[in-house]
């Protein structure tokens, strides 16, 4: 997302939200950009992830730590060989869960999410008029 | 001297050892810190894999190397569901907070905050969640050092913590975040390197097969398969949960965790670094397995007084039985290294909290310059080492620290995590919501902590100060009650100006536009030329 970063050699104009350099009409609409279609889809693409990863992740990890309270004896059973149990394989789960949702949200972000930032941040930076803005200012 | 009466030199020159070279990355680092943006964030320069060993650093506490292991040996499998939630909390950092923190915030999390939100009480909220968290944590983390350094090396309590409390100063006073990152980035090395060749060591002496481990751990409990199972340690099943949501949302709201975010150069490096961390962080706490029920195989019951109050000592009982006292040095050397780079990392996160949000845009209303901000960070780090090891002293080794991490997470999850996610998501949400979420969450969880029976232990108080309740963990009512907070002050009031600016927070901390710059900050060799020369005051 670098793009749209400026080359940070600029001194950036501060304040409070003060995007306007000379002309107060170069301040970003930020109530559009965030209307913007491409904000939208970006929004859209992410939630449609990030909502039933995290619903996911809380459900099989509060499963597995009620389990753990409220059935110590299913957890204590014996899995496939003796010393081995149901508790620690489920545990292992968690782990695998972990990296398994950590790696699939990354390559979807890099591939899919930053692609759609940059675009609604693009667009963010272009107003009505098509006119380029200036770099946005960190606040 | 009495005080070095019975010193292990071995252990000593571990310990020196480890002290020199961190403080040749602070000597390195201290060339390079100037700015604000130098001294907490480390100019933002960090790659996404020295951010994620850093983070590794900052999270994994001598709780972590020396507490799971020995609550494993102790206590068996209730020790394991410590690793789990530790590790599992993670998901909620990358894919609720990581991207957003760097996106939107500066050098601390009311930064985030602040953005849309009345700048003086938003901040000072926020402030007094980041100090509450820091100042539980960092209490136990010093009486533990104290404790570890005192039975290890032999050097006195009050002299391990105030060595401990000087360490940490030099590092960030010296070397800003930039010495506190390295500091941690080492540390992951020894503790990652420490945790595999005791594995493998254990794994040798046993035998090849983890499953047979098991058994050989059961054979030696006298509490036979129920050693295997849950329950040894965490009684009451309500208990269990409270613990395990405390850890999994505590984690999205630990402030020094948090402000590792700032330290990389963008949002894609700030969830590379969250997914190293959680490729080290997981394989670690995958390996408590060998060391917690390792330690149970080859030490048996015979250790269990040795072992110490938890079990801390296990470790380092199971580290001397295999490799004897060179080995027991080297992991002691390991643990002492783990608490460094975590209290360094508490202390700069309170010193952001005093300093930047406090002062800077509290006390001075961001009229002070970037010098001035620099020094009372400075100050405030110095400060904040000073108290903590006055209490550390003054409460003594005895000090009751083991409801503190605990209580360190509870306010992390039921304070800053709701405020923040909201702040982040919630178009509605108001300054009187995140004060009232704040107030109550810390609050509310000080307080059930506070009449838990882990406060009030003995016989005449079995179930804790009120007979009802019996709850360790404060989290299954706490994170509610802060959730609650945060909504009943938003609906009973209206801010228009918190609603509109939405917006914007919104479509930074989703595209990055506008982010905080890197400034190209390195440790060692490359050149700086390219950094900007000093950056404006940009403070809001």
């Amino acid at each position: 997302m670098s793009a749209v970063h400026g080359d940070g050699s600029g001194a950036p104009d501060g304040g409070a939200g003060t995007a306007a350099g000379p002309g107060g009409d170069r301040q970003i609409d930020w109530v559009a950009a965030e209307r913007s279609p491409e904000f939208r889809e970006l929004v859209k693409k992410r939630q449609g992830f990030v909502v039933p990863a995290t619903i996911f992740f809380m459900a099989w990890y509060l499963g597995f730590i009620l389990l753990a309270g409220y059935a110590p004896d299913f957890m204590g059973r014996e899995f496939l060989s003796d010393g081995l149990t149901v508790g620690y394989v489920l545990a292992l789960t968690q782990f695998l869960m972990v990296w398994g949702l950590g790696w699939a949200y990354v390559r979807r972000a890099d591939r899919v999410f930053d692609p759609l930032a940059e675009k609604a941040a693009a667009r963010a930076l272009q107003g009505d008029d098509g006119s380029e803005r200036e770099e946005v200012p960190a606040r | 001297m009495t005080y070095l009466a019975a010193v292990n030199t071995t252990a000593l020159a571990v310990f020196a050892f480890v002290v020199g070279i961190t403080l040749v990355v602070t000597y390195f680092a201290s060339k390079r810190v100037s700015t604000a943006t130098d001294f907490w964030a480390a100019g933002r320069g960090l790659t996404g894999p020295q951010n994620g060993f850093a983070i590794a650093g900052d999270y994994m506490s001598a709780a972590s190397f020396l507490g799971i292991a020995g609550l494993i040996y102790l206590f068996g499998f209730d020790g394991f569901l410590y690793s789990v939630g530790f590790l599992v909390a993670f998901l909620a950092v990358l894919f609720l907070l990581a991207e957003r923190m760097r996106n939107s915030g500066k050098y601390t999390m009311a930064d985030v905050l602040s953005f849309r939100l009345n700048q003086r009480p938003a901040r000072s909220a926020a402030a007094l969640g980041t100090l509450a968290v820091v100042a539980f944590y960092l209490i136990a983390q010093m009486v533990g050092a104290g404790v570890l350094i005192e039975a290890l090396v032999g050097i006195d309590f009050s002299l391990a913590v105030v060595l401990t409390g000087a360490f940490m100063i030099i590092y960030i006073v010296a070397g800003g975040m930039l010495a506190t990152s390295w500091v941690q980035i080492i540390k992951a090395f020894l503790l990652m390197a420490a945790a595999a060749v005791m594995s493998v060591w254990v794994m040798a002496k046993t035998s090849a097969n983890p499953v047979e481990l098991f058994r050989d751990a059961r054979a030696e409990s006298p509490e036979g398969q129920k050693y295997l199972e849950p329950g040894l340690f965490l009684a009451t099943p309500l208990d269990t949960l409270s613990l395990g949501l405390g850890l999994v949302l505590g984690t999205a709201g630990l402030p020094h965790i948090l402000m590792r975010f700032f330290t990389v150069p963008d949002a894609k490096a700030a969830r590379s670094s969250v997914m190293w961390a959680v490729a080290l962080i997981g394989a670690f706490y995958l390996m408590t397995t060998f060391l917690g029920f390792g330690a149970r195989a080859i030490l048996g019951t015979a250790g269990e007084e040795a072992a110490g109050t938890g079990g801390n000592l296990a470790l380092p009982n199971l580290a001397e039985n295999l490799g004897g006292e060179w080995f027991l040095a080297i992991v002691a050397g390991v643990a002492f290294a783990t608490i460094l780079a975590v209290v360094a990392g508490l202390v700069i996160s309170a010193s952001g909290a005093v300093a930047h949000d406090l002062w800077s845009n509290v006390v001075r209303k961001g009229t002070d310059s970037e010098q001035e901000e620099v020094v009372v960070a400075k100050i405030a780090a110095v400060s904040i080492g000073a108290i903590a090891i006055a209490i550390a002293v003054i409460g003594g080794a005895g000090l009751n620290v083991s409801f503190m991490v605990g209580l360190a997470f509870a306010v992390a999850a039921s304070a800053n995590f709701p405020a923040l996610l909201l702040a982040l998501t919630w178009r509605r949400f108001n300054t009187t919501g995140a004060v009232t979420g704040v107030l109550i969450g810390v609050f509310s969880s000080v307080l059930l902590v506070v009449i838990s029976p882990k406060v009030w232990p003995g016989p005449d108080s079995e179930g804790g100060l009120l007979s009802f309740y019996d709850l360790a963990n404060p989290g299954i009512i706490s994170i509610p009650l802060g959730f609650i907070g945060c909504w009943l002050g938003t609906v009973l009031s209206r801010e228009e100006e918190a609603e509109r600016s939405f917006d914007e927070l919104y479509v930074r901390s989703e595209t990055g536009l506008g982010a905080e710059e890197a400034t190209g900050l390195r440790l060692t060799g490359g050149s700086d030329s390219k950094r900007t020369p000093a950056e404006p005051a940009v403070t809001r």
